[in-house]
């Protein structure tokens, strides 16, 4: 293979819709971009089986047999320490490896983020890697970090979600100065928990990025961020939220326009209005849900995503890798001439200006304290 | 210092990303040396990968020291 390629490799076996709509997906990926290469995980007969209902260019795929399945339901850490066969495993592993420098998944989500931590592996000084997807808005997507992978984060790990997000957007969507914001429930800098009120100063002072300030949740469907920061345990309550709601609105609605004739006509006339409304909030043209800062991308996508949604994760990472969005993430946030990830520097930093900030008589106090040996030490001595 | 023990440091190392001259025998993963559950199941693979050998998720969702994951690794060579 001489020409130079971006390799992915996609779960065959991953999501409700295995193998057909993963497979369908990978092809349609392979005839948009032309030095894409593909590697498909899972069992071999039944992927060949797949593939045989299209024409696609053989020399970009390849096939990975895996046996197993990690189901939903299994606990995450076992599944990956024990399934060595599955194909969320050998597909992880591939990128390890650096034989492919994506995975693709709709499998199971616990399994793909403790794996992508266990094999892929974190870019050294980043300290957790978040999950972040895309969700739609009235003035287009907003990346929301984390939902899903931390939920217990620390102030400098959501520094760095907000770095890495930032980067992501710049990169993925086009967005000049991606508007970054801290989720609160108030948009002033003293309200919140101990957590937030720790992030607020350090974001407000972390360079490369255009932090805005809090956001509270009723806002962010509005479209007034384009990076929401916050730890998973937050985020994942915004997501589900956000999709339960969406979906129970538009039952209500077709519900109200189906209870008489004349709300049926009025169904048929707006009917055009609405779909064209629906698919600007279509965040499947996006892909999937990157896990950024691993030492390669780990995507995953809806457990019930169709070959399309595949087909753009897949070309997510296609983007992400031409862009060198990893190495951005680097050098940007200074994370090898540091040694240490820059959110940690940051919140070194704070600390140390805190203590010089700290009043006259505390500083007194600091200053006996740490004078008193020394003093006992010279009466000793006479 | 014994092999095992090197190289069970080399491999906290590169998973926590901490200074080799912090770990001692009495040094505890989660308060000493700031991991998570994931990042001991991390250097719970790592070690059945640099030594070989297979690691029950019983016993190994009780190891909290440097000192028991090393009593782990010499037991699992034993056997």
């Amino acid at each position: 293979m001489s020409k130079k390629y971006v390799k992915v490799a996609v779960d065959a076996m991953g999501g409700d819709l295995a193998p057909a709509e993963p497979v369908k997906g990978a092809v349609q990926a392979l005839e948009k971009r032309k030095s894409l290469h593909v590697t498909l995980v899972g069992k071999e007969e039944v992927i060949r089986a797949e593939l045989e209902k299209y024409k696609y260019d053989e020399e970009r795929v390849e096939i990975l047999d895996a046996r197993e399945v990690i189901e939903m339901a299994e606990p995450p850490v076992n599944a990956i320490r024990r399934k060595k066969d599955s194909s969320i495993v050998k597909g992880l592993k591939l990128v390890k490896e650096g034989t492919c420098d994506a995975f693709v998944t709709a499998g199971s989500t616990g399994a793909t983020l403790a794996g992508g931590q266990l094999l892929v592996g974190r870019i050294r000084g980043i300290e957790r890697p978040p999950l972040a997807p895309l969700m739609p808005t009235a003035k287009g997507p907003v990346l929301l970090v984390d939902c899903g992978a931390n939920m217990d984060a620390r102030a400098s790990q959501l520094v760095q979600f907000a770095q890495m997000g930032s980067i992501y957007m710049r990169n993925m969507t086009g967005i000049e100065n991606p508007r970054v914001a801290l989720v609160n429930v108030g948009a002033e800098e003293e309200k919140g928990n101990a957590l937030v009120k720790e992030v607020f100063p350090l974001l407000k002072e972390c360079e490369g990025i255009n932090f805005i300030g809090n956001i509270e949740a009723r806002d962010i469907p509005a479209g007034d961020a384009d990076v929401v920061v916050c730890d998973a345990f937050v985020g994942n309550v915004i997501l589900k939220l956000y999709e339960g709601l969406a979906s129970t609105l538009i039952h209500k609605i077709k519900d109200a326009l189906m209870t008489s004739l004349r709300s049926k006509i009025g169904a048929l006339m707006i009917k055009p209005a609405l779909k064209g409304m629906l698919k600007e909030f279509d965040i499947s043209s996006y892909g999937g849900a990157p896990m950024l800062g691993l030492r390669g991308l780990v995507v995953k996508t809806h457990g019930n995503a169709e070959a399309v949604e595949i087909k753009n994760a897949i070309e997510q990472c296609f983007v992400f890798k031409k862009k060198d969005i990893n190495g951005q993430f680097v050098e940007k946030m200074g994370l090898e001439q540091n040694g240490k990830a820059a959110g940690q520097k940051a919140a070194q930093e704070e600390k140390a200006a805190q203590e010089e900030k700290a009043s006259p008589e505390v500083k007194a106090a600091q200053e006996e304290k740490s004078q008193a040996p020394a003093a006992e030490e010279r009466s000793a001595d006479q | 210092m014994d092999m095992e023990f090197k190289k069970l440091c080399s491999i906290i190392v590169d998973v926590l990303g901490v200074d080799e001259d912090e770990i001692t025998v009495d040094t505890t993963f989660i308060d000493d040396l700031g991991a998570d559950s994931l990042d001991v199941a991390q250097i719970i693979m790592g070690i059945e990968e640099e030594f070989d050998v297979t690691v029950d998720s019983d016993v190994a969702s009780k190891v909290t020291t440097v000192g028991q994951a090393l009593e782990l690794i010499k037991n699992a060579i034993d056997d």
